[in-house]
């Protein structure tokens, strides 16, 4: 009997050998892996045919796309990188990447890409430079704008006080929501920004070599910015009733029902209008200032970083020169909605439409994130500030300067 | 001179140390190694990646208990884990008692109770999360078409209601395998104790208190154990529900380490408060094993 049993326990390993040794011989093509963060818009046909294509015509190229939503590309990458194991390419905040040239897990792409791809590339969108070297290229770069449901009103504001006024008077004669605004922690700050930038304000003080000095987000601009905020959502009531339980990506479906007049938008929303079948029409604005204040639309720019461990990365170039290519980006860039970022496909009747216009205009006076180690952190400090504003646990100002406070905090322990 | 005796293995025995090596290994691979790190990490210094850099000693710890957040968070996991074991024992009583009731359809029923905990925390937690939802969810929908409530609460963006409605859904997860293992321990009551006092004249209550609990003490202790130990680190309800918000009202310990260690990569920080959560549950385990086998001795 125990004989037997040695027998088949022995079977068993031999047997798990050779799959497993199978297994190893079929794995031996190079293996690219992409992290993909997956955009509002960007569909899972998308990725399947382009992953596809590219094994077509590199067969000797084993390729992952790997989709991730937004919120936990930041989780799984780190995660990849702690265990040595880092995708060849991922999809990454360009803010990020200050975060990881301190861990020395980038590589600059020039190394792996051709100098034809780089070249069809705008420099104003390559914003992930860095000590004078680039370390990731433009996947996507747009600005944000205000869009305006026209079935609800056709009022364009010129300023934020006027936008209130506007918001007020299409919920009183429609019934609607008169503006879209999440109230929910989540890993942009974009919401906050779009007030803050629109008040003239900024998040660090500027040292005289042009560094970031103290945080000043609790700066009369910024307090005024967050009352204005906390008045829509609280007073006007002008916002839909349960913002404090929707992210970003939770209440914009909202305007998608058209069940609100405004919300500030990225180029994302042609395609998630009509992937969401929206039967009413759409105009775009510029997100105004205050009284007295320029507009300063918020910039997010997003890169596709080489990572320095990944074993693969040559491989991974000729995917990058792959994906360049117009017939690839720029159908990415259609179903994302952002603006192209290569100079061949911004000539395409499809980027001539008047959303690309409005974002055009957007960008002249864009303002981006600031590239600051800790801005994770510093993230959830500020949208715990703002939340407890909107619960009244404490007034903008004292939410703010104890933000503020706090962000110092985190910015001295990477000095 | 004499010789001393030689222990030596039996063949049987050495075949069982043989099969157990792979597991043993696995174990110490995977679930030991990792607790030293995370042991090691609270002590020293990590960069971004974990990796150890200083040793500090306990630093970390001074550091994290003159946080008053931490404090906050701790409270929290315990107010947390009581109320949810309690809810889910009470619940996990009255529904085993009818389940334990002849009555037609019973196997059904029993088939219909099992599926909240047979299907997979994740999952459970977005359905909830859709229930809640204030714009297009079914809660708020069955309240307003009922005239029950005219203006909802925002469930999960409240700080008040948000705690409650993640505890309803870990209770509702965690109810049916309460349910089943008491169910499991009233079957094996004899029938005979409850006849005995039928015609002694007891009530329901007293066959209750003084039969079946009795009966199914130890089967209780060793439920509401494993229900402590999981609920305190329930981490996929409360953050797939809120992240631990609104501004932090439904923050517990395991979500405060996945902050402090995935989103803003202060491993030191997380692997203190997961040193600490360790050493609370472990407290806990040995409390109830000491009543649990001191139960044991004087039944013997």
């Amino acid at each position: 009997m125990k004989k037997v049993f040695l027998v088949a326990a022995l079977v068993l390993l031999l047997v798990t050998s050779v799959t497993f040794g199978a297994g190893q011989k079929e794995a031996a093509r190079p293996k690219v892996t992409v992290f993909w963060a997956l955009y509002d818009g960007l569909t899972e046909e998308y990725r399947a045919n382009l992953q596809s294509a590219f094994m077509k015509e590199y067969p000797h190229i084993d390729l992952d796309i790997v989709p991730i939503p937004w919120d936990n590309v930041y989780d799984k990458l780190t995660t990849a990188m702690a265990g040595k194991n880092p995708p060849e390419l991922c999809v990454i905040g360009t803010r990020w990447a200050l975060e990881l040239l301190a861990l020395d897990a980038l590589e600059p792409p020039e190394k792996y890409v051709n100098k034809a791809t780089m070249d069809n590339i705008f420099d104003g969108a390559k914003e992930a430079y860095i000590g004078g070297t680039l370390w990731g290229l433009p996947i996507a770069a747009g600005a944000r704008v205000l869009a305006i449901n026209t079935d609800l009103t056709d009022k364009v504001p010129q300023t934020m006080e006027q936008l209130r006024e506007f918001a007020l008077e299409a919920q009183r004669r429609t019934g609607k929501y008169g503006l879209v605004m999440p109230g929910k922690k989540h890993t942009e700050l974009t919401d906050f920004l779009y007030y803050f930038y629109s008040n003239g304000g900024e998040f660090f003080e500027f040292k005289s070599d042009g560094s970031f000095g103290k945080c000043v987000i609790n700066s009369d601009v910024g307090v005024k910015a967050l009352e204005f905020m906390v008045q829509l959502a609280t007073k006007d009531k002008v916002v839909p009733a349960g913002y404090l339980s929707q992210t970003r990506m939770e209440s914009h479906p909202v305007f998608y029902a058209g069940d609100a007049a405004y919300v500030m938008i990225g180029a994302w929303a042609d395609s998630a209008l009509e992937q969401a079948g929206a039967k009413f029409k759409v105009k775009y604005a510029q997100i105004p200032g205050f009284a007295g204040k320029k507009s300063a639309p918020l910039m997010v720019t997003d890169s596709l970083a080489f990572f320095k461990d990944a074993k693969y990365k040559e491989e991974a170039g000729l995917f990058v020169d792959f994906f360049y290519r117009d017939e690839w980006k720029a159908k990415f860039d259609e179903l994302i909605g952002f603006p192209p970022v290569t100079k061949s496909a911004a000539t395409l009747p499809q980027f001539q439409t008047p959303l690309y216009k409005a974002l055009g205009d957007a960008a002249a006076n864009a303002k981006p994130i600031p590239l600051v180690e800790g801005f994770a952190e510093m993230t959830d400090v500020v949208w715990d500030a703002v939340v407890m504003a909107y619960l009244g646990q404490k007034t903008p100002k004292k939410a703010l300067d104890d933000a503020a406070r706090e962000i110092d905090a985190i910015k001295a322990s990477y000095e | 001179m004499k010789q001393l005796p030689t222990k030596k293995l039996s063949s049987e025995s050495r075949m069982a140390y043989a099969l157990l090596a792979p597991a043993a290994l696995f174990i110490a691979v995977f679930m030991v190694y990792p607790v030293l790190y995370v042991i090691l990490m609270s002590l020293f210094k990590t960069n971004k990646l974990g990796i150890l850099q200083n040793f500090i000693w306990f630093e970390n710890f001074v550091k994290q208990f003159q946080k008053a957040v931490f404090w906050e968070v701790t409270g929290r996991s315990l107010l947390w884990t009581v109320l949810a074991v309690l809810t889910k024992t009470v619940l996990g009583m009255v529904i085993a008692l009818c389940l334990n009731v002849e009555f037609r359809g019973r196997k059904f029923a029993r088939i219909l109770f099992i599926i909240p905990w047979a299907s997979s925390v994740p999952i459970s937690s977005m359905l909830w999360k859709w229930v809640y939802d204030h714009e297009f969810g079914l809660l708020n929908h069955t309240f307003i078409s009922l005239g029950i409530m005219r203006h909802p609460p925002v469930w999960t963006g409240d700080p008040f209601w948000s705690f409650f409605a993640c505890l309803w859904v870990d209770i509702w997860i965690g109810v049916p395998f309460m349910a089943l293992v008491f169910l499991a321990g009233m079957q094996s009551v004899s029938r005979d104790l409850y006849e005995s006092a039928e015609v002694d004249g007891v009530g329901s209550w007293g066959k209750f208190f003084y039969i079946t609990v009795p009966s199914i003490k130890q089967i209780i202790f060793i439920a509401t154990l494993l229900s402590s130990l999981w609920t305190f680190n329930d981490f996929n309800t409360i953050y797939i529900l809120t992240r631990g918000g609104p501004a932090g009202a439904t923050d517990i310990l395991i979500t405060s380490i996945y902050k402090n260690g995935f989103e803003w990569l202060r491993f030191s920080d997380a692997a203190v408060m997961a040193v600490i959560t360790f050493m609370i549950l472990m407290v806990v385990s040995i409390v109830y094993a000491r009543v649990y086998f001191r139960g044991g001795d004087e039944a013997l």
